[in-house]
């Protein structure tokens, strides 16, 4: 009876396979659904914003623009924001990219990396809203310690993903090829 | 007839000469050959992709808190409403710092840029999606990205007076024409990037694997 049901839902599922991947685009010539990488592009926004923070607080203590901690508080925000939009799309371009020999491990890397990231840089944006509350003016000390532990999360993640793409070239046409040939 | 005769001689000993040349003049990068890796780089990830996350992403957030700033006053109950307590000052204030930070960079992103290219060696017989090859789309990714350093350069000059001269006692800092022509660069900016993002994806410009891959060597024993 129950062997009965279970082999009729498979079956079932087996036929709405094809109609579910056909709802997909199909795969390019990167071993993508759409033409280019997008997690790269949207990364841009949280390298950019994330190391942007931390110099612009590191500017405003040294030549006393309170200013500028509102200006990083803010591109703080929108590094929190872009992160989980990286971490979506970087998911399923990890998931077509075909890694192979060591770059499996660098992939492993920069995935917990850059889950982690999405944390810290959460805790970040929070504790700074919460610290700005009282006085948006003023930056706690501690604040430089956390900001050289951002960058240098972000700089390791930055050289992790840049392994990826420069070194072993995933998602890159010739690599593509090879993976589909067999020869990696 | 007779002159005809001499006319294909004459073809003949020009291009055995002209192939002569060809072999003899090589690449300039193949007196440094020694000095690069397999990626043709003297390092082994490629400086300007990394700098350009930071023009794009400065650049384009600029625009986008000088827009948020500009329509400020349709925003602000909504900012009220979540609590998120935020002035037309600070939003205008992103706007600023951060393309006058993206300008300062990207001196560096153009002058990585050029110093990669000079030692770019793309594959060849490959046509990019626009059905460009690779030293057209180097062409037209190099002199578009002077020319965008330019219009950068000439947007935070722009942004500059606004804030300090033209626009100084108004709550709006920036004209609508500033950040109407800021969403074209951006555009522009995206066309601009893709041509550089396809001399890696399409022509492996600086890419250890694809390098190593059209050389026709063994991956697996490389990379273990």
């Amino acid at each position: 009876m129950i062997q009965a049901t279970l082999s009729y839902v498979v079956t079932g599922l087996s036929e709405l396979y094809p109609i579910i991947s056909s709802l997909l685009p199909p795969l390019n010539e990167k071993n993508l659904p759409w033409i280019d990488v997008i997690h790269p592009i949207v990364v841009h926004f949280v390298i950019a914003m994330a190391l942007g923070a931390v110099v612009f607080d590191f500017i405003g203590i040294i030549f006393k623009k309170p200013n500028l901690f509102e200006v990083s508080f803010l591109n703080l925000i929108v590094a929190t924001i872009a992160i989980f939009i990286a971490i979506v799309f970087g998911q399923i371009e990890a998931g077509l990219s075909n890694p192979y020999g060591v770059s499996r491990d660098v992939l492993n890397y920069h995935s917990t990396i850059g889950w982690s990231l999405a944390g810290v840089l959460s805790i970040i944006s929070g504790w700074r809203y919460v610290s700005r509350q009282t006085n948006p003016q003023v930056l706690s000390k501690g604040f430089v310690f956390v900001d050289i532990v951002l960058a240098v999360l972000v700089c390791t993640q930055v050289y992790l993903g840049d392994m990826l793409v420069w070194i072993y070239g995933l998602h890159t046409v010739p690599v593509v090829e090879a993976v589909r040939e067999g020869i990696l | 007839m007779h002159f005809h005769y001499i006319y294909n001689i004459l073809l003949n000993v020009f291009g055995n000469i002209y192939t002569l040349f060809l072999v003899i003049i090589k690449s300039p990068i193949s007196d440094i050959s020694d000095k690069l890796g397999p990626n043709d780089l003297p390092y082994k990830i490629p400086i300007h992709p990394n700098l350009v996350h930071l023009t794009i992403g400065l650049f384009a957030i600029g625009i986008a808190f000088d827009i948020a700033g500009a329509f400020y006053p349709f925003e602000k109950r909504i900012f009220r409403f979540l609590a998120f307590p935020v002035t037309r000052v600070g939003f205008h204030d992103v706007g600023w710092y951060n393309v006058l930070a993206a300008s300062f960079i990207t001196f560096f992103t153009v002058a990585s840029g050029f110093f990669e290219m000079l030692l770019a060696v793309p594959i060849p017989e490959v046509k990019s999606i626009l059905g460009q090859n690779a030293i057209s789309t180097m062409l037209w990714h190099a002199v578009g990205g002077v020319a965008i350093l330019l219009v950068m350069i000439s947007m935070t000059i722009w942004r500059g007076y606004q804030r300090f001269v033209f626009r100084k006692d108004y709550g709006r800092q920036v004209s609508w024409s500033y950040i109407f022509l800021g969403s074209v660069i951006l555009l522009i900016m995206g066309l601009h990037g893709s041509l550089g993002a396809w001399l890696a994806s399409d022509f492996g410009v600086h890419i250890t694997a694809d390098q190593l891959l059209v050389r026709g060597e063994d991956l697996n024993q490389i990379f273990q």
